[in-house]
């Protein structure tokens, strides 16, 4: 079947830096990969049915043309058929139905198989965003969102033309081999003896050139990763490179990797444009072939002229998907690579479920207490070491120490984010494994250095953690955070639209909307973590008047490492190396004179 | 698309030269039909065996040519196609190096990389497919209707309606396809950016958990996809088989109209197959026509924003003849009523009548709030913007009147977010000073108070670092990007809020050590810390664009009322 070559597939345009797909053509384990696709696949077999149906209808048809063409030049060669309504018009008045079930069938082919091929995909990344929400903060620290995207994007997108196209394609192939191969048996054993001659060949040249070419494609597409890596760097680095005159420099590294790319996908062009000519030189090898021994053969009238007519289609439907079948088994090797990817994913360990017994954390009171914990993101380098210390209810904890010392572990672990390696957490009394995930987090107030908003107007950021909550509710969030006298200057007020990430927004002002987001869900427990480290100590100011007045009454865990942050916390515990160092109040560290006064000795 | 016009002209020749074998290719390819049809005609249905060796012979021969001018055309193609694009990258590349920062954050980072990635690239896969397949297209296309109509004018009738048909259904499938595919790209794009704001958010989505709510909003956004996928693939589905259909019917009706001709005796059956597949060979050259057509415009799309990178203007001039003089002033940084706006004229001021002056060997801290033009104000002495009014003046000297590279040469800057890049740790500092020796490059990572976290790593000063330092700390960071600039040596050193993630003693080493080496060096430092800058010789309070205050801590403790205010949030009686 000609393919539309207009249709294509719909170009995803490639997203930023490629990075999922860089080193990914060969799939690990095909046939495994291959049949959990086929279970995707599962609601849609009655339609995948009728689709294979369609397609060995269409491929079935598409044999039977040229042998009606044959016969009617047989026909036409035949005299006295001078009739209006003769042989030949009967023959082709078959093709001509032939041609019109053809389309219809081919047609109705690709209607189905957009409809199919779309579901599942739509269902693949329905499941992999529904996974995503399952999966622990751990994988998203490990994951960068480039190679995320990445997944959702190309791969899925790399499923769904494997899924429409290259499967289709590969079983019409097949078809068209077999049937073509059949009807030239059919037809004349002699000739179609004749014709394999050049399968050899094909085979050999398919081999050697997509050998090479596809090492020079993955050396190309290794090169491509450097250069836009380098790009990349430069251009994000661009003030320091302009403030050390280093311009000549990077050009002339760019140059390098230019240079390199530039030669290896010279290679990889020429030799992969080199199939074609060959092909063509191949094809016609074996029509001069068949002329040769088609006219041996009809000069002892052993076979005619439409005969041979039919048989120079046949075997370039023969030869044709030969040459295409290594290249689609390319696409669809790509595609299973894709769909394992995606898969990978899938099969991520999520958090881990809760308890059977696990209860619902009502009305909070936000006792919190470490118990012997012990902590590692990778088990053989533990973070946190034996940590025991507890917060009573409204109490205020300062959580102070150098970048590292496992300050943010301490919350993660609070929240869940993280298990404890060994040890428990509790909160009022229980282990927090004991109640169940959702309550558990209810009950914490979050407000962290870099505060996200999401895309959507300044009421429904400030409403994300209660979305039932009423505007009077929202402003009222809004002035106990000091908020409202930004929001009330901005032209749209509580419905002026956010860019991703706040956009316009200060940082101050952001944080402001993330503590009126804090106020609003009334938790029991505050985590201010870095909250006011990227805010000038002016804006500060205010920020702590609004953190002060959300504080009370609350336990609240600080990690901070200004001095006037933390200085009226309850307890202040000194993180050294995954170990408490010290604890006390600020007075009785500064007289102690330990650890907490090496760390801020200049500023007191 | 100015800018193609220098690579018409060095790739030119080459381009006429890939015609010409094009051409060949082309004439090989019209020729083998008719050699066909005769081996039938003539030698199979004249049982001539020689006739049939004969040309067999011939049309081996014919082939071999068409291969080898294919084979010299896709050496030329691809070399012009990869040079073209090579060069393309590099003079790209050279003119983003060269863009004043007001022209970079005009056109942004992320779509200046996907420029010179992307874009480059679709333009080079145009040039290549043009040399190969589109000047051939055309070739066959016309060369098919000459060989067509002079096979048999009778038949060529058929043409006379098949094609104008196919050409029709060509226009109607992208006038219909384009729209639709432009909705499928932008669900697409709705999908993408769900996920994306998703990711950035994730902590905010499980702290609060918000998971329903971010699962309804990507559902709707992946039933978006989906419907418009669905619609836009089926509106085409239509096409493919009608053009095939077309042509199909074409066939019916050449052998009906050949088979009447036959019965009359004045065409030959050879003659119907030969015009059946000239007939193939002008509808594959209409529909890679109308694929070329595509590709045009996505290529076009391509240049035109290449093109915008081109056409940006140098708007920095500088007297050539203008230096620095070894001394002889009084003042190494001066601003004289200095104004200054990033969207130029009538935009909001970020700097104010700016008006100060520093001596070398003096240090000055610069202290404000977020957005008070901190950062900004230090910008404008290494001329990376340029002011609205006033005037910068480095060592006595306007800024507009020196070469940014000379101006560059004596200033060393620690910016805000420390940026290093892939290479050693020794590369990075090398920056600083190319060919600097290694005694050089210890001695400042000492004062930088880098180098025994840096002898600490198994590989020392030979560590290997990822792409933005990724595998050190942010203080580590910091340290070697100061060592970087302390390796320069200059003559003004600029620390644009640069100790942040240092604590307070180590940030006091470092300065102390600066002070020491640096008595003829003039140090600029914004911080964040009352206490990073109160021993400085001078300290400038912005304020929304405005200096409020210059003068000593002391001074401006007494009299400042910022200052004052900011001390107070750090020293004073905050949250009692």
């Amino acid at each position: 079947m000609a393919q539309n070559p207009i249709l294509g597939s719909p170009r995803t345009g490639g997203t930023f830096g490629n990075r999922g797909s860089k080193d990914g053509g060969k799939p690990r384990s095909f046939t495994g990969t291959l049949r959990r696709l086929w279970e995707y696949l599962g609601h849609e077999r009655g339609q995948l049915t009728l689709i294979l149906f369609f397609v060995l209808a269409d491929a079935g048809l598409t044999l039977v043309g040229p042998y009606l063409i044959g016969l009617a030049v047989d026909t036409m060669g035949a005299a006295g058929g001078l009739k209006p309504f003769g042989p030949l018009e009967q023959l082709l008045l078959l093709l001509l139905i032939t041609y019109i079930a053809e389309g219809g069938v081919a047609f109705l082919k690709s209607w189905l198989m957009a409809g199919v091929a779309q579901r599942v995909v739509k269902e693949l990344r329905r499941r992999l965003f529904a996974k995503l929400q399952k999966l622990s903060v751990a994988f998203f620290d490990t994951h960068t969102h480039g190679e995320l995207m990445s997944r959702l994007a190309n791969d899925v997108d790399n499923v769904s033309n494997t899924i429409s196209q290259s499967s289709v394609q590969l079983m019409s192939g097949v078809i068209a081999i077999a049937g073509s191969f059949i009807m030239m048996l059919v037809l004349s054993w002699e000739l179609t003896l004749a014709s394999l001659i050049t399968v050899p060949l094909v085979f050999f040249l398919t081999k050697t050139v997509s050998r090479k070419t596809g090492l020079l494609f993955k050396d190309q597409q290794a090169r491509l990763g450097q250069l836009n890596a380098q790009v990349e760097e430069s251009i994000s680095g661009i003030q320091v490179i302009k403030a050390f005159n280093h311009e000549d420099e990077v050009i002339r590294q760019f140059k390098t990797v230019n240079q390199q790319l530039t030669e290896v996908g010279t290679q990889a062009q020429i030799w992969s444009g080199f199939i074609m000519p060959l092909m063509n030189v191949i094809n016609n090898i074996g029509f001069a072939a068949i002329a040769i021994v088609g006219g041996i053969l009809a000069a002892q009238d052993t076979i005619t002229v439409g005969v041979i007519a039919s048989f120079v289609s046949y075997s370039r439907q023969f030869v044709r998907p030969l040459n295409e079948m290594a290249n689609i088994f390319n696409v669809l090797q790509s595609g299973v690579a894709g769909a394992e990817r995606v898969f990978e994913i899938l099969d991520e360990t999520e958090e881990s479920a809760d308890k059977p017994a696990a209860r619902e954390l009502v009305r909070p009171r936000g006792d919190v207490f470490f118990d012997d914990v012990s902590f590692g993101y990778r088990a053989d380098v533990p973070i946190l070491k034996n940590i025991s210390f507890a917060a009573p209810q409204g109490s205020t904890l300062a959580l102070v120490g150098p970048t590292g010392a496992g300050k943010t572990t301490i919350v993660n672990l609070l929240t869940r984010f993280y298990e404890v390696n060994s040890g428990r957490v509790c909160i009022d009394g229980h282990d927090i494994r004991d109640y169940t995930r959702e309550s558990l987090r209810r009950c914490f107030g979050i407000v962290l250095q870099d505060t996200y908003l999401f895309a959507g107007t300044i009421a429904e950021n400030i409403k994300y953690g209660k979305p039932e909550a009423t505007q009077a509710e929202v402003v009222a969030a809004a002035a106990r955070a000091n908020a409202a006298g930004f929001i009330s200057r901005l032209p749209q007020q509580y419905d002026t639209v956010l860019a991703e990430n706040g956009g316009s927004l200060s940082q101050g002002q952001k944080q402001l909307l993330a503590i009126a987001r804090v106020m609003l869900t009334d938790p029991a427990i505050l985590i201010l973590d870095e909250a006011t480290s990227s805010i000038d100590t002016r804006t500060e100011f205010h920020i702590q008047d609004a953190l002060k007045k959300i504080m009370q009454g609350r336990t609240t865990l600080i990690i901070a490492h200004r001095l006037n942050t933390i200085r009226h916390a309850d307890t202040i515990l000194v993180i050294e190396q995954g170990r408490i160092a010290e604890q006390g109040t600020h007075e009785e560290l500064v007289n102690r004179q330990g650890a907490y006064y090496a760390l801020y000795h200049p500023a007191l | 698309m100015r800018f193609l016009l220098q690579y018409r002209r060095k790739y030119g020749k080459y381009f006429w030269i890939a015609v010409v074998f094009v051409t060949l290719e082309a004439f090989c390819d019209l020729l083998q039909p008719t050699l066909m049809a005769k081996i039938i005609d003539v030698g199979v249905a004249g049982k001539q065996m020689d006739y049939i060796l004969h040309m067999g012979g011939v049309m081996l021969a014919v082939t071999a040519v068409g291969a080898v001018a294919a084979a010299v055309r896709n050496i030329i193609s691809s070399r012009v196609s990869q040079q073209l694009g090579a060069d393309l990258r590099g003079d790209l590349y050279e003119k983003i190096q060269s863009l004043s920062f007001a022209n970079i954050d005009r056109l942004d980072k992320a779509s200046l990389v996907t420029r010179i990635t992307n874009d480059v690239t679709q333009i080079q896969g145009f040039v290549n497919g043009m040399m190969r397949i589109s000047l051939k297209a055309p070739l066959l296309c016309i060369g098919g209707l000459i060989m067509a109509i002079n096979l048999n004018a009778e038949l060529a009738v058929v043409l006379a309606a098949v094609v104008p048909v196919v050409i029709l259904l060509i226009v109607f499938n992208m006038r219909i396809g384009f729209p639709l595919f432009i909705q499928v790209q932008n669900a697409l794009d709705r999908v993408n950016s769900v996920m994306r704001e998703y990711l950035a958010g994730v902590r905010v989505v499980k702290a609060f958990n918000q998971f329903g709510h971010e699962e309804d909003k990507f559902a709707q956004a992946n039933r978006q996809l989906e419907a418009s996928s669905v619609t836009a693939i089926r509106m085409m589905a239509a096409f493919g088989p009608g053009i095939t259909l077309t042509l199909n019917l074409g066939i019916v009706l050449v052998l009906w109209l050949g088979g009447i001709g036959v019965r009359d005796g004045h065409i030959q059956v050879g003659h119907i197959i030969a015009f059946i597949n000239y007939m193939i060979q002008i509808l594959f050259s209409l529909m890679i026509i109308s694929m070329v057509f595509n590709m045009f415009v996505r290529a076009h799309a391509s240049a035109g924003r290449i093109d915008e990178v081109f056409s940006q203007q140098e708007s920095m001039a500088w007297n050539p003849a203008a230096r620095l003089d070894a001394g002889g002033f009084e003042h190494s940084v001066e601003f004289q009523q200095v104004c200054f706006a990033y969207g130029g004229q009538g935009s909001e001021l970020v700097l104010k009548d700016i008006e100060l002056s520093c001596r070398p060997g003096e240090m000055v801290g610069i202290i404000g709030s977020t957005g008070s033009g901190k950062s900004t104000l230090v910008h404008l002495i290494p001329r990376f913007y340029e002011a609205l009014s006033g005037q910068v003046k480095v060592q006595g000297r306007d800024v507009r009147e020196l070469n940014p590279h000379l101006l560059r040469e004596v200033i060393a800057m620690v910016p805000q977010k420390s940026i290093l890049f892939s290479g050693t740790i020794l590369d990075n500092l090398r920056w600083g000073k190319p060919g600097a020796d290694l005694a050089d490059l210890e001695a400042a990572a000492r004062l930088a108070e880098a180098h025994d976290f840096i002898s600490a790593f198994p590989d020392g000063y030979q560590t290997r670092l990822g792409q933005g330092g990724v595998n050190l700390s942010g203080g580590q960071k910091q340290r070697i990007a100061i060592a970087r600039a302390l390796v320069k040596k200059p003559a003004i050193l600029i620390l644009d809020d640069c100790t942040s993630a240092l604590d307070a003693g180590t940030e006091g080493r470092i300065k102390k050590a600066i002070r020491e080496i640096a008595r003829e060096v003039t140090c600029l430092m914004i911080a964040q810390r009352i206490t990073s800058i109160r021993d400085a010789d001078k300290i400038v309070v912005l304020d929304n664009g405005r200096i409020v205050g210059i003068g000593r801590h002391e001074e401006l403790l007494e009299r400042c009322p910022v200052y004052q205010e900011i001390y107070q949030s750090q020293f004073g009686k905050e949250l009692s």
